[in-house]
């Protein structure tokens, strides 16, 4: 049985609501879909599991774009209903024909939901029982996934198989639907909508008047026809930009710091000479290796850096991009392409003055693969670009254009929105405020780094102590990496450099005791921040999780911020997947489990316009984007322009 | 044969029916400098033409200029964190029922009416223009579009679950008190404490000290190097005093309020004070 169905705006007026009498929902599924479903781009899903003291629920959605409707069905997830998909269809579809934007109440809709649940259940009990007899061709299946493509939603399987249109099951449809729905009245004769694989169910109202077997089916031909040719299409446009962008990059960075992507690969392996602040003397720049950190410790190239300000307290205006003729530029050639080959210039014509129908799946379709691929090139994993491209189609599909609007830019408004959205925190992050917090009950703020090895996590925390430093804050560092030989000295350096004083204890320790140990000393000694530096591991060396786990638990530190670099593509993701995770299942207190709070992304500077990794990072694991390093002084440490991360995603 | 000659005629002339259009094409700017000759003659015209010229432009000027800005700054925005009743109290304003409710807001709900509680009234009463701005910190983006166009804020704060969301809240308030548009504008501000209705609410009182703390808090963690900031833009309060409503220049009121019972008379007030 259904726990609740509910119809509510957009703006979060609930018009419509049926909830099963001396029923209460345990928590509020709905809020929760809302804000960590719908409102984190991931709304393309097909359900959403929300678990309550007691209670499990399985919640399902529709939204009515044109009307700015959202229609959810909340169920016990025991029971697997399987008309929870063509309830919603059907009473979107009910509604949409009764809604009045002015009209706030909608008690007359109560017999016909009641007439809709009836019939779906019965519907559904019938398919159960009839499911045997019918083996679905090839032919068929071909056709439920097209139109599964259409709607733009990935409905499971078995729904997929209980809303398609089977031969023998379209009378009993049909009869259903005329004896019981007849006064109510649709727009579209419902026999034709179930014959032709229910193309006017997937869709919603809006459309349905049109779609007849032949008509539909030339369409969705047309379609792919034209999808096919824009893709090859596009690719080499995409590498011409691409080419022209790098080529922009290398002249314009100013500087030996200016290296172009491919520079930076070749550059990578063997580590070169940087310099540090204002030190003179080149130095070996990455302390790692002990003996230069011996010379160091003979004083010789160890200067004290000259305060500059941090890059985190200065407002980066980014240059302006070119997005706008990006999109022209690829706008004409694909208008160019579609009028031609779709419409008469008339129809196009009168469309443009008379605003064009509702928006169809099939609309979308083309610009979405563009964008889909350009996110790809920017390095955003693949099936993160698609659940993006998913949830703007969900958001777009039935919406009704302006006038002279083309699709290209109603898309990229959307991807602009959820863009902005997904990497907008979800909670303010505010270190300073923490640190003044922590500091006013006379306990030190813990931060840990942690992540993969190599990412740079000693010299991000170096510029991160230097930030704090920056703001008046003393700071101590703790070094408790005692795997890796060198580690310490590294950190020594940093923090001789800084003036900051380190918290040592050798190697052969217990990482977790070393970083109690040095808040402990920190409260002693008045500090205000503690930087603990971890030994980087691969998420699955089991052993060193655990003892990360553990040094976690012990600590319980204020933040625990992710290293990773921005360079990674799929597999940084991966790696704060299982960070995450493990840090979780390893928890031992079950009382309140701890995992990453943040993100720093290192090496920004090297990945020129492929800031794809800080998308997927944050979509993934819900983390913000913290501190961005971006170079080789002290100063170079940010915050993530939002904008201008989204404007080189889209461009 | 007669037949063929008529034909050639037919295209002769069409020919010539090109011409002529050519022609005159050419011929609009001789007329148009013959009329400027004209003009040139006769001062007076030409001096009257100018001046009425001159003075139509200025009252369309003026009227656009006066349209626009009465436009730009009657809107009413309701803030504060997600949860705090800004839709409920919406629909009261508007309706004087919440309805059945509702739930996390994800676009903004905007209207021009007339107060529910003036609907009654005789007379011309002015509609208000009303936004409710969605409290979730993902679509707070949304705020920096609207709040140029508004003449006053109802800040929204739940009296009932203060405690937990006390940071948050005076975050959000930093960052109007201390946006630049609602610096430079004035805008007035209403801190209202919704939730009244239930008996474990807390006070407004309580609610305006444990704000005031908090930004003072905020204040000195946001500006602490305030030399080496340069994203520093516009401080709060003075320097070097506990903070204090009163220290801030747009004006800040309290007021006790209940969305879902209907008791919004403050509500209703402070915005017929400013529309
Ligand atoms: N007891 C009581 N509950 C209220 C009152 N006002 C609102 N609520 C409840 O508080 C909850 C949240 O109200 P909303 O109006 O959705 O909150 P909102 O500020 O619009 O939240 P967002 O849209 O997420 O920003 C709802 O369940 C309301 O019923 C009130 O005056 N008293
Ligand atoms: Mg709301």
């Amino acid at each position: 049985m259904l726990e609740q169905f509910l119809i509510f705006t957009r703006g979060g007026l609930v018009l419509w609501s049926c909830l099963e009498v001396g029923k209460a929902l345990k928590g509020s599924p709905v809020d929760a879909l809302i804000k960590t479903c719908l409102l984190e781009e991931r709304a393309g899903d097909s359900s959403f599991q929300y678990d309550a003291a007691g209670a499990g629920y399985t919640l399902k959605w529709r939204f009515h774009n044109e009307l700015g409707l959202v229609f959810v069905a909340v169920y016990q997830r025991m029971l697997h209903l399987l008309y929870v998909d063509e309830l919603l269809e059907k009473v979107m579809r009910e509604f949409s024909i009764l809604f009045v934007p002015t009209r706030t109440v909608y008690h007359d809709f109560d017999d016909t939901y009641r007439q809709l649940l009836k019939a779906a259940e019965a519907n559904s009990h019938f398919k159960r029982v009839g499911q045997h007899r019918h083996i679905d061709n090839p032919r068929k299946g071909s056709e439920s996934q097209a139109r599964n493509a259409q709607t733009g939603r990935k409905s499971d399987k078995s729904a997929g198989k209980s809303s398609g249109s089977n031969d023998d099951g379209a009378d009993e449809d049909g009869e259903a639907d005329g004896s019981k729905f007849g006064p109510v009245g649709y727009s579209n004769g419902t026999g034709n909508g179930h014959a032709n694989g229910n193309k006017a169910n997937g869709l919603g109202s809006t459309k349905s008047g049109r779609s007849s077997a032949s008509g539909s089916s030339s369409d969705e031909d047309s379609v792919a026809h034209k999808t096919s040719s824009e893709n090859a299409f596009d690719v080499s446009k995409l590498a011409k930009l691409r080419n022209n962008k790098s080529k922009k990059a290398t002249s314009g960075m100013e500087g030996p710091k200016g290296t172009s992507k491919d520079d930076a690969v070749s550059k990578k392996p063997q580590k070169k000479n940087r310099v540090w602040g204002d030190a003179p003397p080149p130095s070996k720049l990455d302390f790692t290796d002990p003996v230069s950190v011996d010379q160091g410790d003979d004083g010789v190239d160890i200067a004290v850096v000259e305060k500059g300000l941090s890059l985190m307290d200065k407002d980066d205006d980014d240059e302006s991009f070119r997005v706008e003729d990006m999109m022209v530029e690829v706008e004409k050639e694909n208008g160019g392409k579609k009028a031609a080959s779709k419409k008469g210039w008339l129809t196009s014509l009168v469309q443009s003055v008379a605003g064009k129908p509702a928006l169809e799946y099939a609309d979308l379709e083309p610009a979405l693969k563009i964008f889909k691929e350009r996110l790809m090139t920017k390095n955003v994993a693949a099936d993160i670009a698609e659940k993006l491209c998913d949830s703007v189609a969900a958001s777009l599909v039935g919406k009704k254009q302006g006038s002279f609007t083309r699709i290209t830019t109603t898309v990229q408004a959307a991807m602009e929105e959820s863009l902005v959205r997904i990497l907008t925190p979800k909670r303010s992050v505010d270190i300073l405020r923490d640190v003044h917090q922590a500091k006013e009950v006379g306990r030190p703020y813990t931060i840990v780094f942690v992540g993969v090895n190599g990412v740079g996590k000693s010299t991000n925390l170096a510029k991160v102590a230097y930030w704090l430093q920056q703001h008046d804050i003393k700071v101590m560092m703790a070094a408790c990496d005692t795997f890796r030989s060198g580690a310490v000295e590294q950190l020594r350096t940093h923090a001789r450099r800084l003036q900051i004083p380190i918290f040592e204890r050798g190697y052969e320790k217990d990482p977790a005791v070393v970083a109690r140990d040095a808040i402990y000393e920190a409260k002693r000694t008045k500090q205000d921040v503690v930087l603990v530096d971890t030994a980087g591991r691969m998420q699955d060396n089991e052993p060193l999780m655990r003892a990360l786990s553990k040094l976690i638990n012990m600590n319980d530190p204020d933040l625990v911020l992710f290293v990773g670099e921005a360079l990674v593509g799929n597999d940084g993701v991966h790696q704060l997947t299982q960070f995450n995770q493990k840090l979780a299942d390893l928890s031992s207190t079950s009382s309140q489990t701890q995992s990453i709070d943040g993100i720093l992304l290192t090496k920004f500077d090297t990945i020129d316009d492929k800031v794809g990794a800080a998308l997927s990072m944050v979509y993934t694991s819900g983390a913000p984007v913290m501190f961005v390093g971006c170079g080789q002084n002290y100063t170079d440490l940010k915050k993530l322009n939002i904008k201008s991360v989204m404007k080189s995603l889209l461009t | 044969m007669p037949e063929v000659a008529f034909e050639s005629m037919e295209g002769s002339e069409q020919l010539q029916s090109g011409k002529v259009s050519e022609q005159l094409s050419i011929a609009m700017p001789e007329w148009l400098s013959q009329q400027w000759e004209t003009l040139k003659h006769d001062q007076a015209a030409l001096y009257t033409t100018i001046a009425v010229l001159f003075v139509t432009l200025l009252t369309l000027f003026i009227v656009t200029r006066v349209t626009f800005k009465r436009k730009k700054s009657k809107t009413v925005l309701l803030v504060g964190l997600n949860g705090a009743g800004k839709t409920a109290l919406f629909y009261q304003l508007r309706d004087g029922t919440t309805h059945q409710g509702a739930v996390t807001s994800m676009e903004p709900n905007a209207d021009t009416f007339i107060l529910h509680s003036e609907t009654s009234k005789k007379g011309k009463v002015k509609p208000v223009h009303v936004v409710d701005v969605p409290g979730h910190p993902k679509l707070r983006p949304q705020l920096e579009e609207l709040l140029p166009k508004s003449c006053c804020l109802v800040f929204v704060v739940d009296a009932l679950d203060f405690m937990p969301h006390v940071r948050a809240a005076a975050e959000y308030l930093y960052e109007l008190l201390t946006n630049k548009e609602v610096v430079k504008r004035r805008i007035p501000i209403l801190l209202t404490c919704n939730k009244m209705d239930k008996i474990t609410a807390h006070s407004s009182n309580f609610i305006k000290g444990q704000l005031e703390k908090e930004l003072n808090k905020l204040r000195k963690s946001r500006t602490s190097v305030s030399a080496a900031d340069v994203s520093s833009e516009i401080s709060l309060g003075v320097q070097g005093e506990v903070f204090n409503f009163t220290q801030c220049s747009n004006k800040i009121t309290i007021a006790e309020v209940s969305a879902l019972t209907g008791k919004v008379e403050q509500v209703e007030q402070f915005i017929r004070e400013y529309v």
